[in-house]
């Protein structure tokens, strides 16, 4: 049963990360061209 | 991108939100459904629980990799060449060597429970484990400086000489003597079939992954259109920041330049050169 448990962990885990990293790595560059997007009137309101 | 071209997104934000709270309790459910609600069985014991994510884990690589492979013909193809489906290739393909890599493990967790070795060079296994190579390596080429076209049309012909991999990993088993078991359920075959608890079980690990992988697609697609500009518009940002230390004015339109590290492999950000 440990290694079933292992198993599952390492896959939600896994996806959990990546998801994680994905999400702020997004968040990173929108900071980042915020400048640019209030310039052109594109902010997020 | 200009004032006069506002971007339009084909998935609202509360769509998206919707989708990614949709995988969570997908997710919950299979997790329960594996470890609470099925039972181990004669032949598997506790390692049958595995069904639930292997399986699903090793589809949905092949729906991403699919993915990748009909955006890089859309793209390859002169009357519908996008730039968009580039990203969409490159988007997909990440996640697909995700699961690729996370369905190699949990099968070797459970081969080594019915087999009694983490590892063998068994055709399916072997054929999936070049498929993981062959991803990380368009990857990889992904990241090659390159003009814009050349890398796209470039990555485009190496996805869809990779993706040939996919038929030869699901046919493995039937092409070859294989360790590895053929399918589990069959719908011609009575004597292929699973009990209730474990088809729910299965049901629900391919309802998760599906969900899961739409979202991160969702995620990642919008993340490398940011990539994109950030790449074009991000020395105009430095720029302007070094113009206003100097007590500059910022500068016009943003050129169209390629401003090399501005962008660390580790996911931070840096402001682009000094």
């Amino acid at each position: 049963m440990n290694d079933v448990l292992v198993g599952y962990g390492i896959t939600f885990g896994v996806l959990a990360l990546y998801a994680a990293r994905v999400l702020r790595r997004g968040r990173a560059l929108r900071r980042a061209l915020e400048p640019i997007d209030v310039a052109d009137g594109e902010a997020d309101p | 991108m200009s004032a006069s071209t506002p971007r339009r997104r084909a998935v609202p934000r509360r769509g998206v939100t919707a989708l990614g709270l949709a995988a969570l309790a997908a997710s919950v459910a299979a997790i329960v459904q594996g470890l609470v609600v099925m039972g181990p069985t004669e032949n598997q014991g506790e390692y049958s629980r595995l069904l639930v994510v292997h399986p699903p884990l090793a589809t949905v690589a092949y729906v991403a990799f699919g993915v990748t492979a009909l955006a890089s013909v859309l793209y390859l193809v002169p009357r519908t060449r996008r730039p968009s489906w580039d990203r969409l290739a490159g988007a997909s393909a990440e996640i697909g060597v995700v699961f690729t890599a996370l369905t190699l493990v949990t099968g070797s967790i459970w081969g080594h429970s019915t087999w009694g070795v983490w590892w063998t060079w068994d055709a399916r296994l072997t054929a999936e484990a070049l498929l993981l190579a062959l991803f990380l390596g368009y990857l990889a080429l992904r990241r090659v400086p390159a003009e814009e076209g050349v890398r796209a049309r470039r990555c485009a012909i190496a996805a869809l000489i990779a993706v040939l991999d996919v038929p030869v990993v699901h046919y493995a088993t039937s092409w070859w003597r294989t360790l590895h078991q053929g399918s589990t359920i069959s719908l011609t075959r009575p004597d292929k079939h699973l009990d209730a608890a474990h088809g729910v079980g299965l049901l629900l690990g391919f309802v998760a992954m599906t969900l899961i992988y739409a979202w991160l697609l969702i995620r990642r697609y919008r993340l490398e259109g940011l990539e994109s500009r950030y790449e074009h518009e991000g020395l105009t940002l430095a720029l302007d920041a070094r113009r206003a230390e100097g007590g500059l004015a910022p500068a016009g339109p943003a050129p169209a330049a390629d401003p090399v590290g501005a962008l660390s492999p580790s996911g931070s950000l840096t402001r682009g050169p000094a």
